[in-house]
């Protein structure tokens, strides 16, 4: 026999009471995995190369409020812009939808092309996209995801404008952050919404991330004492002050993951305790046979956090195959696209699980080292 | 030829508090035990013989006096050193056989001998030595729960005996057995000393069982009343 086998057989000696802590410890971790993975998703929007090389300008008043079309002309003249594109929500419902996931958005397909850069698209097809006025350019996801493919119409019902969209798929795009949405061309929305001579944003790409302060601060300056003044941010600004607008949610996610941790704590303290409390006798005998208090020490924190361990190997596990293979935009309709149990987040569970361990085994080594041999022998089994 | 003491005690005094009173278990003791003696310690209850027991095993301290086992005075060792003295040189057997349930006979009798810096091939074979002096080699694998008490019990002497120590202690080692496996453990115990020199040191309640040492001593309200 060595030491290990003697630990694992006094972790497993009561499987029932050693599966129940493992499940618990598995299924808070499993929790607490996926509350900081949720938190992430909604606090910090995914970032790639080519999205920090763009900025959103947007009314100055309200992201509501449209701006003059003929700001483009002014545009085009900053230096350390690449492209520029009228960039205005729809906001349609698809088929007979109430809700829609995806957005859909007006853009100038010529220049377009130049900001999205990151997307990958089908040789040839985005000619077809620029070419036809009432076409439109679909995001993989929502190709996917509705069946459909390209020579397909899209038919959306307006709810922000007073108009509809009968689109017929051009072309798909992939490889974005997000691969969801509909684009289609700003002159189809001009002429159905009687030409205003608006847009609701301008989508912007710079010469380098270098530049992108300098430009935000030329692209508001230019407009600065017009009638319509504008409020330029890189993309990732732009997306983080939609996240604004859900409250608070890092207080609360982290709220609820600090009373799961606690609750846990609580849970496998107890089952620790009682544990030893249980075998009180046996480490008075294993003291009186010469074990010193730092060996048993050793055996508490060794079955505790092997318990601990064990459960957060099935939680955080389970947790990563669970969000890594589950089909996440279909079950939750598309307001969750990614949700990455990342790396750093399972680090973060499994310390956890290890301060727990630790944690665990500190209450019941102290009763055993303040237990005297006499005193233990005469605890009742 | 004179032989050596192995246990020397000198004005033992234990006093100990149960409520509000102060209870005195053991009262300036004097005792000399001689190496391979069979001693028992008799007596009613509360008259302070495990306590006594317990001191000289180097489990329980005194509140003055001194106990030199071999020479050393253990009331004078700390925790650590005296841990490491018991697995040395005290074997323990007590009334209930106190086995890990989760061991088999053989891990049971070999937990001492994981302290030791013996290899694992040295470890099975003092374990089997053991084993077989209690004739128990063949039920090694068996759990406690699949031995009857008189067969726990020589699992228990085992492990007393499984490090070579020169002191056993045994602390009512036959309350739990009938008379037959009574029978074989105090036999057992005995062959100890006369055969391989061992100390045995017992408390008892049953003459029958004192009978078997080479020396009985009488305790009552934790004073030696005879020798």
């Amino acid at each position: 026999m060595i030491i290990a086998t003697f630990i694992a057989k006094n972790a497993l000696r009561n499987k029932r009471r050693a599966a129940l802590t493992i499940l618990s410890v598995a299924v808070s971790c499993a929790l607490l995995v996926t509350l900081l993975t949720l938190q992430r998703e909604m606090t910090i929007p995914p970032e790639s190369e080519a999205a920090s090389l763009r900025v959103i300008a947007r009314n100055k008043v309200s992201l509501a409020q449209p701006l003059p079309a003929k700001q483009l002309a002014v545009i085009d003249k900053i230096p350390g812009i690449v492209a520029v594109s009228p960039f205005s929500f729809f906001g349609g419902n698809f088929r007979e939808e109430t809700v829609t996931s995806f957005a859909q958005f007006a853009v100038d397909p010529a220049r377009f092309q130049n900001i999205i850069v990151e997307g990958k698209i089908a040789e040839g097809s985005y000619d077809n996209f620029i070419k036809d006025r009432n076409s439109c350019l679909v995001g993989a996801d929502t190709l996917k995801r509705y069946g459909l493919k390209v020579g397909d119409q899209m038919r959306f019902t307006g709810t922000f404008y007073p108009a509809n969209l009968d689109l017929r798929i051009a072309a798909v795009y992939q490889g974005t952050v997000d691969d969801r949405n509909v684009f289609f061309h700003h002159k189809l929305l001009d002429e159905l919404l009687g030409d205003p001579g608006t847009v609701g944003t301008w989508y912007l790409r710079v010469e380098s991330a270098d530049v992108a302060n300098d430009v935000i601060a030329r692209v508001n300056k230019a407009f600065e004492n017009t009638s319509a003044e504008v409020r330029a941010e890189t993309e990732r600004a732009f997306q983080m002050s939609f996240m604004s607008m859900l409250g608070n949610v890092k207080v609360l996610i982290g709220s609820i993951s600090t009373v799961v941790v606690f609750t846990l704590v609580l849970v496998t303290v107890s089952t620790m305790s009682m544990a030893i409390r249980e075998r009180f006798r046996e480490l008075a005998i294993l003291k009186a046979l010469g074990f010193r208090r730092r060996e048993l020490f050793s055996f508490i924190l060794a079955e505790s956090f092997g318990l601990a361990a064990l459960g957060a190997f099935v939680g955080i596990g389970g947790a990563w195959a669970f969000w890594t293979f589950l089909d996440l935009q279909t079950l939750t309709r598309g307001f969750l696209v990614y949700f990455e149990v990342t790396p750093r987040i399972m680090a973060t569970g499994a310390t956890v699980a290890a301060l727990l361990g630790l944690f665990s085994a500190i209450a019941p080594s102290i009763a055993v080292a303040r237990m005297s041999v006499v005193k233990g022998l005469k605890t009742l089994d | 030829m004179t032989v050596p003491n192995i246990v020397t005690i000198r004005d033992l005094t234990k006093t100990y508090q149960q409520g509000e009173i102060n209870v005195t278990a053991l009262n300036n003791i004097s005792l000399d035990i001689e190496a391979g003696e069979y001693l028992t310690l008799m007596g009613p209850s509360g008259s302070g013989k495990s306590t006594l027991l317990h001191i000289i095993a180097g489990v329980d301290r005194p509140t003055s006096g001194e106990c030199r086992v071999q020479g050393i005075d253990v009331t004078r060792l700390n925790e650590s050193d005296l841990a490491d003295w018991r697995n040395q040189n005290v074997g323990f057997v007590f009334q209930s056989f106190n086995l890990i349930p989760v061991l088999t006979a053989f891990e049971n009798v070999e937990l001492p001998l994981l302290l030791t810096r013996l290899s694992r091939k040295q470890r099975r074979e003092q374990v089997n030595t053991a084993l077989e002096l209690v004739g128990l080699l063949d039920r090694r694998h068996h759990l406690p729960k699949q031995l009857s008490g008189g067969q726990e019990q020589r699992v228990a002497i085992a492990r007393a005996i499984v490090t070579d120590p020169a002191l056993i202690v045994a602390d009512e080692p036959t309350g739990n057995l009938d008379s037959a496996s009574t029978q074989e453990a105090l036999g057992i115990l005995q062959s100890l000393t006369r055969t391989a020199g061992k100390t045995v040191i017992m408390v008892t309640h049953d003459p029958k069982a004192a009978a078997f040492g080479s020396r009985s001593i009488h305790l009552e309200k934790g004073e030696l009343v005879n020798e």
